[in-house]
């Protein structure tokens, strides 16, 4: 991982620096070239228009009055700065500020730049070469050695540019690497102690908000997640550790015993069918398990179809009220005439009749239980079952939905602790939420759905029937 | 009965043969998906049993779709490790009767089977079921006990109903579940029970021989006369 880091922070120190001379020279390129056209293209133009006037004067009054007019020009100008030269066929000096024909001239005429020796001294010079009629040659030209420090300033610059340039791209890329080192490195040992196994770990998140935070708080969520993930199946496979021992520890010390005390063949049997009903329980939770795998996986979905809640909590009170009689239960039941989600009937069934089957577990004798199926305005569905009966505590409603969750008043009473979070479980499915609040006194659990009625639909059909299933009314 | 069991786990199959023989039934057995449809195409059954996962390339709903295509039409109850409501759904839907998850108890395999042979030969157009002296009127829906009228509310007709067509036959609870409150879920509660002693109170209080009758770990079930208490 740092390998990784060191080259993608040297990659990008490198980029910048090699951005750098790219901009250095798009923008000293035009620069040199404009100053050759302005100042030596010109410089060379100048030349040969003077070389042509003297070709002039050489024509009109002949190498003696060319000659002449040369020496007279010579002494008005400033030694060294112009170089004028008339010169035989053979390259004696006849007039002019040389005391001999330079050499490193080239035979042919044209114009140069390059240097040349003048007065033993070596100089860089622009020159024209003219050849006059009658084998005499001219020479004019500037020496250009003064606006040699202007050149190399010009290069020096540049080169204290790209320099200045290699040292910010070097420093720059060394604190690039070192300040993403820092946060890689926080990230790597958050990450470390995590894989150590403790969870609670969290990424240190800045206010600035930039790239790295934004991924900081991504594997925040997600350690989050994984932490509620780690800890769910933690307390359920305690749980199920835990629920499985019972009856498993009364199945062994049953058979151990038959072995051991061999009873007669009567009791033998008893013990047997004992033992199978232990086996049961077992197998019952391993089922409400993998039922509850099976709703998390969200496989079902795709068997949706219209089903009538209303309808489903009809059949459950239906169904539960005998026993409710036995115990001196009454039931209210509030519709409002078909109700229609898109669901799993069979699952929905199954949360409606855990949440009546909760209820009446709880309630207590005499009590009464109500509930009551409502379209609201904005399209949801409720379903409520609540009852008069000692409710959870506070402290306790929260966790009443986790796996295997048994209350304090719930134990002594049938049931694995599964039957809150299959319901949780399916309203999920449902794109819905089970909410469990207080109903004074008493618990009020409310399972929310979609409608499958648009919501001005649900408004036009609103009617409300109750119904009431009295303990003592054996016949309603 | 003569049944066909398709099975591969050879502990399930002994498991099954041998309750089957206790309870007088005779049993052939295949367990590859290949012999049992040959057996299944070449002889007569009165109920096949279908392991839904085989070994081969051919499965058992495989078998069962090939049966059906064939118009045959023996009763099958498939057997499944898989307990998803889908698989139960599929099962069903590939032409078989019905579907036990495993693991089950005998009892409860039993009493299914009795329920398929009853239901391949049973009258469709039956219009009343009589029980000793009580009598269901299927049309007026109308219970009468002897000369006295019996009013039941419309589940406890159906659960009677219910029991009466398989008159003589164990009915386990799960199948109570299923077939009369079209619960396909197991509601964790002894309901099932309170409908039955209410339904009792109704129609076997006040007369001196009871007909509903409690079989010991299977389910209920009515009789004419008393019968003997079964273990399953």
């Amino acid at each position: 991982m740092t390998r990784v880091i060191r080259s993608s922070a040297a990659t990008l120190a490198t980029g910048y620096v090699l951005l750098g001379f790219a901009a250095l020279v798009l923008f000293a390129a035009p620069l040199r070239y404009a100053w050759q056209a302005t100042v030596e293209d010109f410089r060379i133009e100048l030349l040969q228009e003077d070389s042509e006037r003297f070709a002039e004067v050489f024509r009109l009054r002949g190498p003696a009055g060319l000659s002449a007019f040369l020496t007279e020009r010579v002494g008005m100008q400033i030694a060294g700065e112009r170089i004028l030269l008339l010169a035989d066929a053979s390259l004696r000096p006849l007039a002019g500020n040389l005391p001999a024909w330079p050499r490193g001239i080239p035979d042919r005429p044209g114009s140069y730049t390059l240097p040349v020796n003048i007065d033993g001294q070596r100089s860089m010079v622009s020159i024209v070469r003219t050849a006059l009629p009658g084998g005499y040659n001219l020479l004019v030209g500037r020496d250009v050695e003064r606006y040699a420090p202007l050149e190399r300033r010009f290069w020096s610059g540049l080169a204290a540019a790209v320099a200045v340039l290699s040292v910010a791209g070097l420093l720059g890329g060394i604190l690039i690497r070192r300040a993403l080192l820092a946060r890689i490195h926080g990230i790597q040992q958050t990450v470390a102690a995590i894989m150590r196994g403790d969870l609670s770990h969290r990424l240190r998140v800045r206010s600035s908000g930039d790239e790295l935070d934004i991924l900081a708080q991504t594997i925040n969520r997600l350690l989050e997640q994984i932490e509620q993930l780690v800890h769910g199946v933690a307390n359920v496979s305690n749980s199920i550790a835990h629920d499985l021992r019972t009856p498993l520890a009364e199945l062994r010390s049953r058979l151990e015993e038959l072995s051991l005390t061999r009873p007669s063949t009567e009791e033998t049997f008893q013990e047997v069918d004992a033992a199978v009903s232990d086996v049961d329980s077992v197998i019952r939770i391993f089922n409400a398990l993998l039922r509850l795998a099976e709703i998390d996986a969200g496989m079902r979905r795709s068997g949706f179809v219209e089903v009538d809640v209303a309808d489903l909590a009809g059949k459950a009170i239906e169904f539960y009220l005998p026993a409710a009689e036995l115990e001196n239960l009454s039931f209210v039941f509030r519709d409002p005439g078909p109700v229609l989600v898109r669901g799993d009937r069979v699952l929905l069934g199954q949360a409606i009749n855990n949440l009546v089957d909760n209820a009446l577990k709880y309630v207590g004798e005499g009590g009464r239980i109500t509930v009551e199926v409502m379209r609201r305005p904005d399209g949801t569905v409720t379903l409520a079952v609540a009852d008069n009966g000692p409710g959870i505590p506070d402290a306790e409603r929260s966790k009443a939905t986790q796996r295997f969750y048994r209350g304090d008043a719930s134990r002594g009473t049938p049931g694995v602790g599964l039957g809150l979070s299959l319901v949780e479980a399916i309203a999920k499915l449902h794109g819905g939420v089970l909410e469990l609040t207080d109903n004074h006194p008493g618990l009020r659990a409310q399972l929310t759905l979609q409608g499958s009625l648009a919501a001005e639909e649900a408004e036009s059909v609103q009617e409300r029937r109750e119904s009431l299933y009295v303990a003592s009314d054996s016949t309603s | 009965m003569k049944i066909l069991l398709v099975e591969d786990n050879e502990r399930v199959v002994r498991f099954i043969t041998h309750g089957l023989k206790e309870s007088g039934h005779t049993t052939d057995h295949a367990e590859n998906g290949r012999d049992g449809l040959f057996l299944a195409a070449s002889e007569r059954y009165d109920v096949i049993i279908m392991d839904r996962m085989l070994p081969g390339n051919l499965d058992g709903l495989a078998i069962i779709e090939a049966l059906r295509k064939a118009a045959n039409h023996t009763p099958i109850l498939i057997l499944s490790a898989l307990s998803d409501v889908d698989e139960r759904i599929n099962g069903l839907r590939a032409g078989g009767d019905d579907y036990l998850t495993k693991p089950f108890a005998f009892g409860e395999l039993l009493a299914r089977l009795d329920a398929l042979n009853r239901r391949g030969r049973q009258d469709a157009a039956q219009t009343t079921l009589e029980v000793d002296d009580l009598k269901m009127d299927l049309l007026s829906r109308r219970v009468v006990r002897g000369n006295r009228t019996i009013q039941l509310q419309p589940r406890e007709f159906k659960l009677l109903e219910y029991l009466m067509r398989h008159a003589g036959q164990v009915v386990t609870r799960t199948m109570l579940l299923e077939n009369v409150w079209d619960y396909h879920f197991d509601p964790q509660t002894n309901v099932v029970d309170v409908h039955i002693s209410k339904l009792r109170q109704k129609i076997d209080a006040d007369f001196e021989r009871s007909l509903v009758k409690t079989v010991r770990s299977a389910g209920y079930m009515i009789r004419a006369e008393p019968a003997l208490e079964r273990s399953g």
